[in-house]
């Protein structure tokens, strides 16, 4: 067992870890407060870092101009996709809105590139591609990046569910009628929490579009941002956070090991594993609260 | 007027609880089951071979799904899994030179077999978790078909259906294929007509509407979500392995991946849950929509001479689906089976309208 | 009520529009079913768009003596079921050819088109083995194998080493589905023969995160690096093989990797990537020249002028290039009209084709559909790929045994 070996996968994979985190932040917030799965986030992701594309090469403003420009579009669009579609399904049977968000899915899937073309596009952000060595462990700039910038969103949206806004929405996410009778307006907490996942969605898809390349395969970040999500526990930041990490530690260290023995990429496999494990074992995930309905 | 139910009087108990009531219902059956055995002979081979053929086989998988989906409430993210695992446990057979009909029970247990294990998820979870477990194991069976090459065929994967011969007729034409194929279809149709009158059928429904409900009247929840799991796997395994032998004619991974699931849960759900005429309806709009759609497209943009690449036009039918999805979802959540209830209410007193009320 | 008729009128509108028409006097048809909303997208825009103007071309000349040729596009989005019905309805609008640019739609349409005697052209794309003309007497691919683009590649090596790759380490970067594993028999083969060390390492589809796998890479020190994905996962590997000190002039890749994966990753940054190329890269080419003047500068291009002489664009000007050649010797030999034999028959007899440079040498006959399997290795040098060697190829024995071997499983598989 090679400890360097070990360590530089763990590393790496923690931060790509965090990278899906930020995916499944999206998920998250919106599961914790109106109780829907969104499997649109990958395509939200992949909106997010279009839009901002076709912010910066429509005007030609540099990029710390551009993504603001891009969060605020998204935040408005995360909201606008809660006012228009989901919330006349409030009431409906689970698999009719999971259906909803698949459909979603699929129209952004088709929406994005017949607006802003198929071929593969460029998102630099500015990040050096020489190798980076910490001692003799070769670290990737991106994902360093990447994942101090989740760590950052992670944070805040912590900070946010202290402030008097984030105590609204914790109320809500608490119980919907109650939060209603003492005079929360919950139709807004909702709408907010679809913000602010799309404001997730943009830095996610900006990210992941500077490490491949932007075009609609952003939206298959999906699978691996439920297996953070499960793992964490459906409703819990901070389980997000932790889940992303053994998420992504998971996926790279296994592969690492196990890939040279089978002769095959592993890693997909980690992701479905983890969901399923996770949900036979603690259905709730890591964090979330123990409320799954079983028979 | 069509409708006539004055004068229609059930005079046994079998009448009265006989599956089409109305005559005109009997008629309208007789009259399409001919048109399904007359197709050959009506409809060019083009029509024949992928619109109507792939229907009846993707109708025969959606009936599969909805007897889970609808009559047993469960979800299931994984259905092209379990047909993958029909179609390549089918082809398997027939190569090792077991018949035909032996090896589409075969598959059909087999894929049941496997199905049962997405079932025991369900026991432990159910909606959103099963969903999310489900689509799990659709991408663990995916990666298992592709990374073994004694079941994906090797370096090109891809298996051939050999030739295989249906109740001692040998099946090579486009005929005799779409001939097992509305066999086969037929079958699984009147067993989901009649599953609604049996005990099974009903212990699912209590099943479905409350699971704690069913057990205090005595039906075992445990029980028959796996036998709905069990059933729904089997229709699924004997309907994938049709597909792989009357339609693509060889099987690859990709026949059967996560989007194909997910065209089969927006088939029952575009249909209606728990709608035999449903699945019919779902599965033509899902499949054909964006066939349909593509040529529409093509030819107005041809037509109109549109300044639009042809990247642009391509995306429309996709956007068009998911439009149809969401659309249905949110104005019509039963399905194209209530808007054919509606037209079908409107025409049981038509002209008199007024006797409606 | 009226929502539903209108509906229904709708669907019906779509049927009658999508029905075949009459079959059209000395119109020759080609179907091309491609992928534009999938998993091929990286490529399709360019590619049918190379296609459209060559035909405008060979329309704007008077067409295949004399014969105008009607190209008609449609979208598979990669589902074997949508190439079938666009198979189906091509057959019955009377097309000579069809090309479906898609590895599984492609083999859900080739027992189809074997049975029915309709030419597929699967350049660069679909069953390596078709290669047997006595097995698919009716698939062209006409093109390298990825088994050829394999034994070229390590041809190139070898000569960069002087000949001698004895205990040098060659690592395969591949996508994990069939596509990435296809070739590795030929590197294993070939390191028996030359004595390199193979060793392979597998990232999963699609490949947008792919840092573990290089990592295994780095350790292994490599003394070649081969790429073996396609689309969005190649600038992710080129990057991460920057990123983990991989000498970049020391990288290869398969025929899939063109300038806009490089601008992805940064021009400049990957000046000396090496890739195998299977057609003319730019505008130079004489018949790409060609189009420009009479097609594109008279508004007649079926997309952006600026995607003239990309990679992909080219390579769709060659596949209708091919079939163009195949029909003029057709027609030459044996007259009007068109039939699907007669084509079979003139692709068999193009001999030594080059379309005015966009191609190697050229030579189908009815064994071997594969043309040569010769092609080139081409670098990239900061603005655009420069061919490093002649059209070349090499071992193509073992090639040929697999493509053998593959077939004869094929025909045993009692299709």
């Amino acid at each position: 067992m090679d400890v360097v070996y070990f360590i530089e996968l763990a590393v790496n994979g923690a931060l790509v870890g965090l990278m899906y985190a930020l995916v499944a932040l999206g998920i998250v917030l919106v599961f914790k407060s109106s109780g829907v799965a969104n499997l649109a986030q990958g395509a939200l992701a992949m909106v997010g870092a279009y839009v901002v594309w076709w912010l910066g090469s429509a005007t030609g403003a540099p990029l710390w101009a551009v993504i603001p420009l891009g969060v605020i579009a998204m935040f408005f669009f995360g909201r606008g996709l809660e006012r228009v579609a989901l919330r006349r399904m409030v009431g409906q049977p689970v698999i009719m809105i999971i259906m909803l968000t698949l459909g979603l899915e699929i129209l952004l899937r088709g929406l994005a590139p017949a607006l802003w073309g198929t071929l593969l596009k460029r998102m630099d952000i500015g990040i050096s591609q020489q190798p980076l060595f910490l001692g003799d462990i070769l670290v990737n700039r991106a994902y360093l990046v990447g994942g101090a910038v989740a760590l950052v969103l992670i944070a805040l949206s912590l900070l946010f569910f202290n402030s008097r806004q984030g105590v609204v929405l914790r109320a809500v996410s608490d119980d919907q009628i109650a939060a209603w009778a003492v005079g929360i307006r919950v139709e807004r907490a909702i709408s907010l929490s679809w913000g602010f996942a799309g404001i997730a969605a943009t830095a996610a898809g900006v990210l992941w579009g500077s490490v491949q390349g932007i075009d609609w395969t952003l939206s298959l970040l999906l699978i691996k941002a439920l297996a953070v999500a499960i793992l964490g526990g459906l409703d819990s930041i901070a389980g997000v956070l932790v889940a992303g990490i053994a998420v992504g530690v998971l996926e790279s260290v296994i592969p690492g090991y196990v890939d040279p023995l089978v002769g095959g990429g592993t890693r997909d496999v980690v992701a479905s594993a983890v969901i399923l494990l996770t949900i036979l074992v603690r259905p709730f995930g890591l964090f979330g609260r123990e409320q799954i309905e079983r028979i | 007027m069509f409708y006539r139910l004055a004068g229609v009087r059930h005079t046994s108990y079998a009448a009265d609880r006989a599956l089409w009531p109305v005559p005109v219902d009997r008629w309208q059956i007789r009259a399409l089951l001919a048109l399904a055995v007359g197709a050959p002979f009506l409809l060019p081979d083009l029509y024949l071979t992928s619109y109507l053929l792939p229907w009846l086989v993707w109708s025969t998988a959606a009936l599969g799904l909805n007897l889970l989906m609808g009559w047993a409430g469960q979800i299931h993210l994984g259905y092209a899994a379990v047909m993958a695992i029909g179609a390549y446990g089918a082809i398997h057979a027939v190569r090792l030179g077991i018949p035909f009909e032996l090896a589409l029970l075969g598959s059909g247990l087999l894929s049941a077999a496997i199905g049962l294990v997405f079932g025991f998820a369900a026991l432990r979870v159910k909606g959103l978790y099963l969903a999310i477990s489900t689509l799990a194991m659709q991408y663990l069976v995916d990666w298992i078909i592709s990374h073994v090459p004694a079941i994906s065929g090797g370096s090109q994967a891809t298996l051939q259906a050999p030739a295989f011969r249906f109740l001692g007729v040998p099946v090579a034409g486009d005929w005799s294929r779409y001939y097992v194929a509305l066999a086969v279809c037929v079958l699984v149709t009147s067993f989901l007509l009649n599953v609604g009158r049996t005990s099974f059928g009903r212990a699912l429904a209590a099943v479905r509407e409350k699971d704690f409900a069913a057990a205090v009247i005595g039906v075992n929840a445990f029980y028959f979500k796996l036998m709905a799991f069990w059933c729904s796997s089997f229709l699924g395994g004997v309907s994938g392995a049709v597909l792989a032998f009357c339609y693509y004619r060889a099987v690859t991974p990709e026949q059967f991946n996560l989007d194909v699931s997910i065209q089969a849960v927006a088939m029952v759900i575009v249909g209606g849950m728990g709608s035999v005429i449903g699945s019919y309806l779902g599965a033509a709009l899902v499949l054909l929509a964006p066939i349909v759609l593509n040529n529409l497209v093509g030819a107005f943009a041809r037509a109109a001479a549109l300044p639009l690449h042809q990247e642009v036009l391509s995306h429309i039918p996709l956007i068009l689906y998911g439009v149809l999805i969401v659309g249905f979802l949110l104005f019509e959540p039963l399905g194209l089976a209530k808007v054919y209830a509606n037209i079908r209410n409107y025409f049981l007193v038509w002209p008199f309208r007024h006797a409606r009320h | 009520m009226k929502k539903v008729l209108a509906t229904l009128t709708f669907l019906a509108a779509g049927l009658a529009a999508a029905s075949p028409g009459a079959a059209q006097d000395k119109t020759i048809k080609v179907g091309t079913a491609l992928d534009f909303t999938a998993v091929y997208t990286f490529l399709t825009a360019e590619y049918s768009q190379g296609q459209r103007d060559y035909i405008a071309l060979l329309n704007a000349r008077g067409g295949i003596k004399g014969h105008p040729v009607d190209i008609m596009v449609v979208d598979t989005g990669n589902q074997p079921q949508r190439g079938i019905e666009a198979y189906e309805r091509f057959k019955s609008e009377g097309a000579v050819l069809v090309d479906f640019l898609s590895t599984p739609v492609s083999r859900a349409v080739v027992p189809r088109a074997l049975n029915d005697g309709i030419n597929v052209l699967t350049m660069f794309h679909g069953r390596s083995d078709a290669a047997d003309g006595t097995v698919f007497p009716t698939i062209f691919p006409a093109s390298p194998s990825y088994w050829a683009q394999a034994t070229a590649i390590i041809k190139y090596i070898e000569e960069q080493e002087k000949g001698n790759l004895k205990d040098k380490k060659i690592a395969l970067v591949l996508i994990d589905s069939p596509f990435g594993r296809e070739p590795i028999p030929v590197f294993e083969e070939l390191s028996k023969r030359l004595g390199y060390k193979f060793s392979a390492f597998p990232y999963p589809s699609p490949g947008n995160e792919q840092s573990a796998t290089w990592t295994q890479v780095r350790r292994e020190r490599p003394d070649w690096t081969i790429i073996w994905g396609a689309g969005g996962g190649q600038p992710v590997s080129v990057r991460e093989a920057i990123r983990n000190g991989i000498p970049i002039d020391r990288l290869a890749s398969v025929i899939w990797l063109s300038e806009t994966d490089m601008n992805i990753v940064g021009a400049s940054q990957t000046k000396g990537a090496l890739r195998f190329e299977g057609v003319a890269y730019g505008k130079d080419v004489p018949l790409i020249a060609a189009i420009e003047k009479e097609v594109i500068a008279k508004g007649k291009g079926a997309g952006p002028a600026e995607r003239v002489g990309s990679t992909y664009y080219n390579i769709g000007v060659a596949t209708m290039a091919v079939f163009a050649e195949g029909a003029r010797l057709a027609l030459e030999k044996e007259g009007g009209p068109l039939t699907p034999a007669k084509l079979k028959r003139g692709l068999e007899s193009i001999k030594d084709y080059t379309a005015d440079g966009l191609l190697p040498p050229l030579t189908i006959t009815s064994e071997d559909h594969q043309g040569g399997g010769r092609g080139r290795i081409a670098a990239w040098d900061g603005a655009k790929w420069v061919p490093k060697t002649d059209w070349i190829a090499a071992h193509q024995d073992i090639v040929w045994n697999l493509i053998r071997q593959e077939s004869a499983k094929f025909k045993n598989s009692g299709n």
